[in-house]
């Protein structure tokens, strides 16, 4: 059985999602670096960093977010592309910041699974329900798909048949099910909340008693702050030492470290990067 | 049979008699606890004076002469500035003539035994991440963490310790913190330059757990309560204490609240003091 990370990567005007990309691939190679990483993308992979990657896979049946500045619409494709038996696809401004064999041994006790409980950089559960309220108020699964897994077979196939079908009528599905809280652009959470509401195996795919797999959320309302900012980076600080560790406001950082704003993204840190994951 | 006792430290300035409250301290230790208590002080004659029949031993330490000057208050309108001497803390680990270590600041009035239970715990280092304030309108942010973004508050006011190599390297890092405070300000992003113990205690207990969430440190056992230096402590009758807590919004004002059986962390010294004064505590 292959296993492997799976990314999907399309620039847009403002976010260089290729670049994070290829940072998470230096961060998977440091800390676990017998396994593979693929990516989907139509953009250009600088030459430095095509060695990174298992497979560079073109986003197959034409792009449906070429019109889209939030490009989500060619997710649902990534089950009949990837490479591997057993798939964790990840965000792309995500880091690997350990070992993560054990987690592997937990996921290939599911066909499908997500995060449904995500981490404060302090290593507390987020509680906030901010950005969750249209999950809550409309009783979907609470599930994250920054990280998820799934396995080749017939249950996820389905999941992601009717990932495509509601990706695609989006509106129409959000009208059904979620009334309150109606978001106002595709989101790939929702969808795959929805998606699995439909076909009633919330139980099947999270596990809420279960601290890990899981990743560091660094949404700024979800940090437990009592004065939020816009960007978390202005609250609190950041350091990356030469062996790539990252603490943030001094708490050491493991796991899957989400860290949203792509100005986390330095030159500074992108050199550790690559000094450490020997990148040239 | 290894040792158990309380050790507090009492380093008088010119407004506060720390010895005084320590005494009063002893005197309920031994009827809650049943446990001695030693202290640790810059005034040894004074403290033989009034305490040789309290204090299971009298520990002389120096105090730095020119301590920081601070801010006490004494209810919601007055304050006085005094010195503070809080720079021996981290001695406690080889000061404590003790196996076992109960260590309290003179200022927490010992009303009952859920102390006994540090000693019967299988973790070797305790203290409080939480104390309850006794009102209830004031925000407890600053008691929450260090400072908004950063590490989990601890409180230096109650610690139990055993004598054991780990806690060892533990107090020795909090002497190099202190020494060094005006680095880990800026590291742990604290609004202060000013040295506080529970800045130092909290600072060492994330480094001693490997800058993560770990278990260094268990929780000490029970509850405990605390009334700011902006309260009054009103009377002390036996295991009842009676306090005025300030109003919310209205300066100067307080509202009358009542504890039995509890035990419970009064900084406003002044009013603690005035109420030992009215007490015949002194032998």
């Amino acid at each position: 059985m292959t296993k492997g990370i799976l990314v999907a990567a399309q620039n847009n005007d403002s976010d260089n999602y290729v670049e994070q990309a290829c940072l998470l691939a230096m961060s998977l190679s440091i800390t676990n670096n017998s396994t593979p990483i693929s990516i989907m993308t139509d953009d250009k992979i600088p030459k430095e960093y095509k060695g990174l990657f298992d497979k560079i896979i073109p986003i197959p049946w034409g792009d449906a977010a070429e019109d889209e500045d939030w490009k989500i619409q060619n997710r649902w494709k990534l089950y009949h592309i990837t490479p591997y038996d057993e798939t964790i696809v990840m965000d792309t401004d995500m880091l690997i910041l350990q070992d993560l064999t054990n987690w592997w041994k937990i996921l290939e006790n599911y066909p499908l699974y997500f995060t449904s409980q995500v981490q404060t950089y302090r290593g507390d559960q987020v509680t906030s329900d901010y950005y969750r309220k249209t999950f809550l108020n409309n009783d979907l699964p609470n599930l994250y798909t920054g990280f998820y897994y799934f396995k080749k077979d017939d249950i996820c196939l389905e999941f992601f048949k009717l990932l495509e079908l509601i990706i695609n009528n989006w509106n129409l599905f959000y009208e059904k099910f979620t009334p309150e809280n109606y978001p106002k652009w595709c989101s790939i959470d929702v969808c795959a909340a929805i998606a699995i509401k439909i076909m009633g195996v919330e139980n099947h795919v999270i596990n809420k008693n279960l601290t890990y797999p899981t990743f560091t959320h660094m949404k700024p309302a979800a940090q437990d702050w009592f004065h939020v900012t816009d960007s978390w980076l202005d609250k609190v600080e950041t350091y990356v030492n030469k062996d790539c560790q990252v603490r943030i406001g001094n708490w050491l950082q493991s796991g899957i470290f989400h860290y949203t704003d792509s100005n986390f993204v330095t030159e500074a840190t992108i050199s550790k990067f690559k000094a450490k994951s020997n990148v040239k | 049979m290894n040792s158990n006792g309380i050790v507090v430290f009492a380093n008088n300035n010119d407004k506060i008699d720390y010895v005084k409250q320590c005494i009063d301290l002893a005197k309920r230790a031994k009827k809650h606890l049943g446990l001695p208590v030693s202290v640790i002080t810059d005034s040894p004659e004074y403290a033989h004076d009034i305490g040789s029949k309290v204090f299971d031993q009298i520990i002389t330490v120096r105090t730095n002469l020119d301590a920081d000057l601070r801010r006490f208050k004494d209810g919601a309108l007055a304050e006085h500035r005094s010195q503070f001497k809080n720079n021996n803390r981290a001695k406690i680990f080889s000061l404590s003539p003790y196996d076992n270590t109960l260590l309290l600041d003179s200022d927490v009035i010992i009303c009952n035994d859920h102390f006994k239970n540090a000693f019967k715990s299988n973790q070797d280092f305790l203290i409080y991440n939480k104390s309850n304030d006794l009102s209830s309108f004031r925000p407890q942010e600053e008691f929450q963490y260090v400072s908004e973004a950063s590490i989990n508050f601890y409180w230096a006011t109650c610690v139990f310790f055993r004598k054991t190599k780990i806690n060892e390297i533990f107090f020795n890092l909090v002497d190099h913190i202190e020494e060094n405070f005006s680095h880990y300000c800026k590291v742990y992003q604290l609004r202060t330059n000013f040295y506080r113990n529970d800045f130092g205690f909290s600072i060492a207990i994330h480094i001693m757990n490997g800058f993560q969430k770990g278990e260094f440190a268990g929780i000490m056992p029970g509850k405990f309560y605390h009334t700011l230096d902006t309260d009054l402590l009103h009377k002390i009758d036996g295991n009842s204490l009676v306090f005025l807590l300030e109003k919310e919004n209205y300066l100067g004002e307080y509202t009358l609240a009542e504890t039995c059986d509890l035990t419970v962390h009064v900084m406003n010294k002044f009013s603690l003091m005035r109420e030992l004064d009215k007490e015949t505590y002194i032998d």
